[in-house]
């Protein structure tokens, strides 16, 4: 999987700019993590993710190629190499971490340190042509999705850090919910059903936010600012309702990654249909995240004999 | 356009399923609020007694349903067979599920189920009667017990996903396609952008 991200990667040789957002690797690197079981499709994946093209990296942009590998041919040689490219401009973030689980009926793959050396100098000379597609991944090889971890983490210039928290939990506030609802200015539905409504969904996704000042010894503010629910059967369908995000934290991105999360933990759960009903406005930012509307000309209806 | 033809004003926006963050919701509360027609007093075409005395039974709930045979029906109408397995876990997730049994067979001729939260959304799912029984009121009827159901639930948002061939089927029940511009859409993972 490949992330688009509005933040930059901290890097070792560059200090993060106060002001821009970060992104907490840890998690999102293991997303990007991707069990390989075949030594020819890593050698093949690899050669091809090396040569790149780099005419979209500045000059500022920050490579660096970390590669392990041990060569035991007996048991189980494993190959980590992780290559993170960040370009100013689109903050184009590529991960790749294979693993190789060799066993005795494959050649073992013993990498020679002369030809690291000459790709890795090969990449720095910003000289190749090739644009490569990712390696295509399969949704089931990847890590399963955490249930609640930090999507976006924000420093402050007063030092103050802001944490944007995912969980597929469920665990929100029904009164936390209510306010949100009345910020978008949705009207008003009563508490108990909106308590129940959430019991019954399936899959309840929320985003928080969370405050730290610095020096306030441990006091932190939560606050509900995103929420997407889904409806399922448990085997066959699903469809998503009620999606929204606090209008002070709209147009960063936190809708599309609340959908999109929402929709990996349906996937993971072996839903494979997913569906909605979008409002004319909001039909091509679900068409962007992979929706499709009318598909072979099926069409969504609603009852009106009320 | 409408069924219930006496109102000459347009109908009220849709209530229910707002997506977009900060647009209105609708008169959803106001609706429901208002509904006068949930539980009993939802009109049937035929009875349970009229269909009773044509050979079929009326049933709700999964018990009693041989899920190889509803899987029959399926494969029947065009639909693909599934695990009975997995049907069943379904089943037990859904909130309302109707069914017609012809008698003489015990067999499931007609079948419809919906899902949703229990207070304000529910979608139908998998209508479908036996191609042999077809066009004789079979579908209307469990349609119309699911909406009769739902409605007793105080569930005014009810949708579904219509083929294009039976789209005049849907429409008499009083179902509208895309009302006030709202789309079905269906997440599809080959079509999605990174």
């Amino acid at each position: 999987m490949w992330l688009a991200n509005e933040s930059r990667i901290p890097s070792s040789s560059s200090s993060p700019s106060p002001s821009h957002t970060c992104i907490i690797n840890s998690h999102q690197l293991s997303e990007c993590c991707v069990g390989w079981t075949r030594v020819t499709r890593i050698i093949s994946h690899i050669l091809t993710m090396l040569t790149l093209n780099l005419n979209a990296i500045s000059s500022s942009s920050v490579l660096f190629l970390n590669l392990l590998h041990r060569t035991n041919a007996d048991t189980l040689s494993l190959l980590a190499s992780s290559l993170v490219f960040v370009s100013d401009h689109n903050l184009f973030t590529v991960m790749l971490s294979p693993l190789v689980a060799a066993t005795r009926k494959f050649k073992s793959f013993q990498l020679k340190a002369g030809f690291w050396e000459s790709i890795k100098s090969g990449l720095m000379k910003n000289n190749t042509t090739q644009v490569i597609d990712p390696p295509s991944v399969d949704e089931e090889d990847e890590e399963p999705l955490p249930q609640e971890f930090v999507l976006v983490e924000k420093t402050e210039p007063d030092g103050t850090i802001e944490q944007i928290i995912f969980s597929s939990g469920g665990d929100l506030d029904v009164y936390d919910l209510q306010a949100l609802c009345d910020k978008v200015g949705w009207p008003r539905r009563p508490l108990s059903k909106l308590a129940a409504a959430l019991k019954n969904s399936y899959i309840v996704a929320s985003l928080h936010s969370i405050r730290k000042s610095p020096g306030s010894e441990g006091n932190e503010q939560k606050r509900l600012i995103g929420m997407a629910r889904a409806t399922s059967d448990h085997a066959f369908n699903a469809t998503i309702w009620d999606v929204l995000v606090d209008p002070g934290y709209q147009g960063q991105g936190l809708g599309k990654a609340l959908v999109e999360k929402l929709i990996r933990a349906l996937l993971q759960r072996d839903i494979g249909n997913i569906t909605l009903f979008a409002d004319s406005q909001v039909v091509e930012f679900y068409r962007n995240l992979g929706f499709e509307a009318d598909p072979e000309g099926i069409k969504g209806m609603f009852c009106y004999q009320l | 356009m409408f069924l219930h033809g006496s109102i000459s004003a347009p109908h009220p926006p849709f209530p229910g399923l707002r997506l977009s963050p900060g647009r209105a919701h609708g008169r959803q509360v106001a609706m429901a609020a208002s509904s006068s027609r949930g539980g009993e007093g939802y009109p049937l075409t035929i009875s349970d007694e009229k269909l009773e005395s044509r050979g079929f039974a009326v049933r709700r709930g999964a018990e009693g349903l041989e899920l190889e045979e509803l899987n029959a029906v399926f494969v029947a109408v065009g639909f693909p067979r599934r695990d009975p397995e997995r049907i069943r876990v379904a089943l037990e997730h859904t909130e309302a599920v109707v069914w017609l049994e012809q008698r003489k067979t015990r067999r499931p001729v007609a079948f419809g189920r919906a899902t949703g939260d229990g207070v304000f959304n529910a979608i139908i799912w998998d209508v479908v009667v036996d191609p042999s029984f077809q066009g004789i009121g079979l579908g209307k009827a469990v349609i119309e017990r699911l909406l009769r159901e739902l409605l007793g639930k105080g569930i005014s948002n009810i949708a579904l996903y219509s083929e294009p061939r039976v789209l005049g089927f849907y429409r008499p029940l009083g179902f509208v396609a895309d009302p006030d511009g709202i789309r079905g859409m269906v997440y599809s993972r080959k079509h999605k952008k990174k």
